[in-house]
């Protein structure tokens, strides 16, 4: 095997966490405000219908192919030449992905503080970054969510506290004024990222305790509803219905921490705390990316590819991924619900299902054949 | 290809004396086996070879290294009865030897090496005419310095003695804090020219099978001329020699060496150096002073925190206050920005120049005070007050908030308990500051993601150095971030004492009124 490192599902889950959790902290609420209004705290916990659903196939396929990613399964299930072609269209989408995160994140940072920095610098010290923890290999990848999960988890609960005397309740009212539909269509976007526990079937295979990884996979998505709904409330309880009006609600909404004139603007440490998990985003994608090539490459160790494969991420993010950030905010809300459905949770579903009818007919003709 | 020739070449290269001497026996002839000694302690103006007629006949000599053997027991012990006349009657060398020798430490020299090794540890080698192996008295006795109080690590509370160079003193001030024989001390010698003595020490049934291996197998693989102190083994036997993080804890204390002996951990003793290496070790261990497990657990926690905290100031302190003084003044409140400002308008630098200066200086004063003698002191911290201080102010040179900051870093630094994980922060310090200086926060998250990814990959001796962090052993933050009760201290941490879980018997919380 190319990784040699074992982790604990408990520290895949803690890894998983802000590759959900960090970008759409940024965005989910703006978009799903968008559709869902003051219902949109509804939408995470519709969304996360499709995080269940994403970890049972992965984790069923897991249980099929133990020692396997996704990459080197497609072959077996749907033939050398398809699987290769799949396998192809998932480095591509883990490239894709990765280098819009990377845009995101750049944008983010422009905006909120430094205005003139090229984003070719901010994208590539990220990069860099990224690239020693990615040449760790999973363990290290493991352990720094450890150390940073626990403060970032905390980030929104402690901004809700913080501004518990701005709360206004009433703000939510009426729930459901317009019935189910603007909730589930606000539903679009969140599901979109809960699709993203599809990254588990990287990890999955390194595990050290591996009946233990259903649970943790469940727990983590049940986590992550949890603080999208507190997350959304709070942009509820502070803005109302208008809270699609802002690019960043949580982060505009910790603008308006002040306690006793002194402890204020605290935007700058909470974007310094959220650039941990966004960096345990970046590291997974651009993690799974490389173990994915070098696994569909057949090489024997995936180090060499760190680098060169930073640099794509780099370059892709800078210029390629959209010309500016409304074009991807747009792909965000109109294609990303679809695109990332599509090869994180339908085209598995199908995997499943294929090899499930293959393992029953190989049962029936063993059965024949005796 | 080149380099590899060249490290050939260098591997067959042996010191002169050691091909000579190699396993070459003793001869019966006395004068030839002098004639050997004689060439090769040539222009060795302390080696002394004593003739004498023992028992007033057979012909032997005493060959020793002046200052390294108790003389006075050689000529009351030795020379004394052996040189006394026999009165007539014939006896043989081996019972005159046997009868007349009041020496408890007797060895048998057959060979050449083993010859030149005792002289060189201070025992005497006697060597007879007629016989072909030599004794060697175990009367080695040198100068050496007597037990201190280790002044690296000084405590208010514990233990006040410390090691000294000289190893057998070392291993006997171990040996008196864990009495039970499980405690195993090895021995092998390293240096082809030193020679020096190494003790491997670890507590059997405590110490991991394979860490104990581990170690053995490192340290047989150095082959060097000389190792004048532990800070050579350290360097040859890391897992990551590139780090700025020490991987091997040095200490000065024999209490921390019982302690971490008795968490499975494994003692390198060397001669000639009071500092003894502890492996393998977590970075929280070097957050960690003997002191915590002798003070108040409540007190010592606190301690403990504060340590951690200050940690931290220690590494971005400065490069934060350049960030924010550059990149973000609206996190400052309005008040204190004005005071800010109005102390930083008559400076000439930017923030950037201003720290770099202040804390290189400060660097230079640290290692000045470190290195001169104690007498001119004084003058040091005299000159350090003016430089650092109120005059750089009043000349405009730098900031009053700057001094304020590099005062505290210099303190946050000197709270550190082991001094080498001080220096790797103060290191690392620098780069923070020039990133803090291009790229404001972001740069300093930059740098510190980057440490604490390295920090993630390193080992020491296998054992994941952030433990029990990351990977987090939920029980073993008792001793991490806190310091639990004496009898809440139930287990040894997992990934040493895993072989011999339990330190003491559950439940010993004092309770006096409910006992009959």
């Amino acid at each position: 095997m190319i990784e040699k490192g074992k982790i604990s599902s408990f520290q895949m889950a803690l890894i998983m966490y802000p590759t959900i959790e960090a970008t759409a902290l940024l965005t989910v609420p703006g978009i799903t405000g968008t559709y869902a209004e003051r219902d949109m705290w509804i939408s995470p916990i519709l969304g996360s219908i499709n995080g269940f659903f994403t970890v049972f196939i992965l984790y069923q396929l897991h249980k099929l192919y133990p020692k396997e990613t996704i990459i080197q399964y497609s072959e077996h299930i749907v033939g050398r030449v398809l699987g290769k072609i799949l396998g192809f269209i998932y480095l591509f989408f883990l490239l894709h992905i990765g280098s819009i995160i990377l845009r995101e994140y750049s944008t983010f940072v422009s905006v909120s503080f430094l205005q003139t920095t090229p984003p070719s610098v901010i994208i590539g010290g990220m990069v860099l970054v990224c690239a020693f923890a990615v040449r760790g290999g999973i363990e290290v990848l493991g352990r720094t969510a450890n150390l940073f999960v626990p403060i970032l988890f905390l980030l929104p609960i402690i901004a809700a506290i913080l501004l518990l005397k701005d709360f206004d309740p009433k703000h939510m009212l009426p729930i459901m004024e317009h019935g189910m539909m603007p909730s589930v269509m606000g539903a679009a976007a969140p599901q979109a990222w809960f699709g993203e526990t599809f990254l588990i079937t990287m990890i999955l295979p390194f595990l050290s305790d591996r009946d233990k990884g259903m649970k943790w996979s469940l727990i983590l998505v049940v986590t992550i509803m949890v603080n999208f709904v507190i997350t959304n409330l709070l942009a509820v309880f502070l803005f109302g219905g208008t809270a699609s009006g802002y690019t960043f609600p949580l982060f505009t909404a910790i603008r308006y921490i002040t306690i006793s004139t002194f402890f204020e603007h605290l935007e700058s440490v909470t974007i310094a705390i959220w650039i941990t998990g966004i960096f345990i985003k970046i590291s997974m994608f651009y993690y799974a990316l490389v173990i994915g090539t070098s696994q569909w490459l057949k090489l024997s160790d995936y180090r060499p590819i760190v680098f060169p494969f930073g640099f794509l991420l780099t370059v892709l993010g800078c210029q390629w991924v959209a010309p500016n950030f409304e074009e991807l905010n747009h792909f965000l809300v109109t294609i990303y619900p679809f695109y990332g459905s599509l090869l994180m949770t339908l085209i598995p579903a199908l995997f499943l299902l294929i090899a499930v009818i293959r393992k029953k007919k190989r049962k029936k003709n063993f059965v024949k054949n005796m | 290809m080149f380099r590899r020739k060249r490290i050939k070449k260098v591997d067959n290269q042996n010191s002169p004396q050691q091909q000579i001497a190699k396993q070459q026996v003793l001869s019966s002839v006395l004068n030839d086996n002098l004639q050997v000694l004689r060439s090769m302690y040539q222009d060795c103006f302390d080696v002394v070879f004593r003739t004498f007629l023992m028992g007033g006949e057979t012909k032997a000599v005493l060959v020793y290294i002046e200052g390294l053997s108790n003389i006075r027991e050689l000529d009351d012990h030795v020379l004394a009865p052996l040189m006394e006349e026999t009165g007539g009657k014939v006896r043989s060398p081996q019972s005159i030897l046997r009868e007349k020798m009041h020496i408890s430490k007797l060895k048998e020299v057959k060979t050449l090496t083993d010859c030149i090794e005792n002289i060189s540890i201070g025992n005497p080698v006697l060597l007879l005419d007629q016989e072909v192996s030599g004794l060697a008295l175990g009367i080695a006795q040198w100068e050496k310095r007597s037990i201190e109080e280790p002044t690296a690590e000084s405590l208010v509370r514990g233990p006040r003695e410390g090691f000294v160079e000289t190893l057998g003193v070392n291993t006997s001030m171990l040996r008196r804090k864990i009495k039970s024989p499980d405690l195993k001390m090895k021995s092998m010698k390293i240096g082809r020219y030193t020679s020096t003595n190494i003790v491997i020490a670890y507590i059997e049934g405590l110490a991991d099978q394979t860490l104990i291996k581990e170690v053995e197998k490192r340290l047989q693989r150095i082959d060097i001329d000389s190792v004048l102190e532990s800070g050579y083994i350290e360097e040859l036997i890391e897992d990551n020699p590139r780090s700025p993080f020490p991987q091997l804890i040095n200490t000065e204390r024999p209490d921390t060496v019982a302690s971490n002996l008795l968490e499975g951990r494994v003692a390198i003793l060397v001669d000639g150096t009071p500092f003894v290496l502890i492996a393998p070790i977590g970075f929280f261990s070097l957050l960690q002073s003997p002191e915590d497990y002798y003070q108040r657990s409540l007190v010592s926690s606190t301690i403990r925190l504060m340590r951690m905290l200050f940690m931290w100031i220690s590494l971005v302190l400065p490069a934060l206050y350049v960030g924010v003084t550059t990149y973000h003044q609206e996190m400052v409140p309005t008040s204190l920005l004005i005071s800010l400002a109005a102390a930083r308008e008559s400076v000439p630098f930017p923030a950037f120049v201003e720290a770099l200066l202040m804390e290189i200086t400060f660097e230079a004063l640290r290692e000045a005070g470190v290195r001169l003698p104690k007498q001119i002191g004084a003058a040091v911290s005299i000159v350090g007050a003016l430089v650092i201080g109120q005059a750089a102010v009043s000349a405009g040179l730098v900031s009053a908030p700057m001094v304020i900051v590099v005062a505290i870093t210099g303190i946050a630094s000197f709270m550190m308990p082991h001094y080498t994980q001080g220096l790797a922060l103060r290191l690392l310090r620098f780069p923070l500051i020039l990133l803090a200086a291009t790229l404001g926060l972001l740069g300093i998250m930059f740098g510190v993601m980057t440490i604490i990814v390295h920090l993630c990959t390193l080992r020491s001796f296998g054992l994941p150095y952030l433990t029990p962090i990351a990977p987090l052993q939920g029980r073993e933050l008792k001793d991490t971030f806190f310091r639990a009760p004496w009898w809440m201290m139930n287990s040894r941490p997992h990934l040493t004492g895993k072989y011999n879980a339990h330190r003491q018997v559950l439940g010993e919380k004092p309770n006096p009124e409910k006992e009959p």
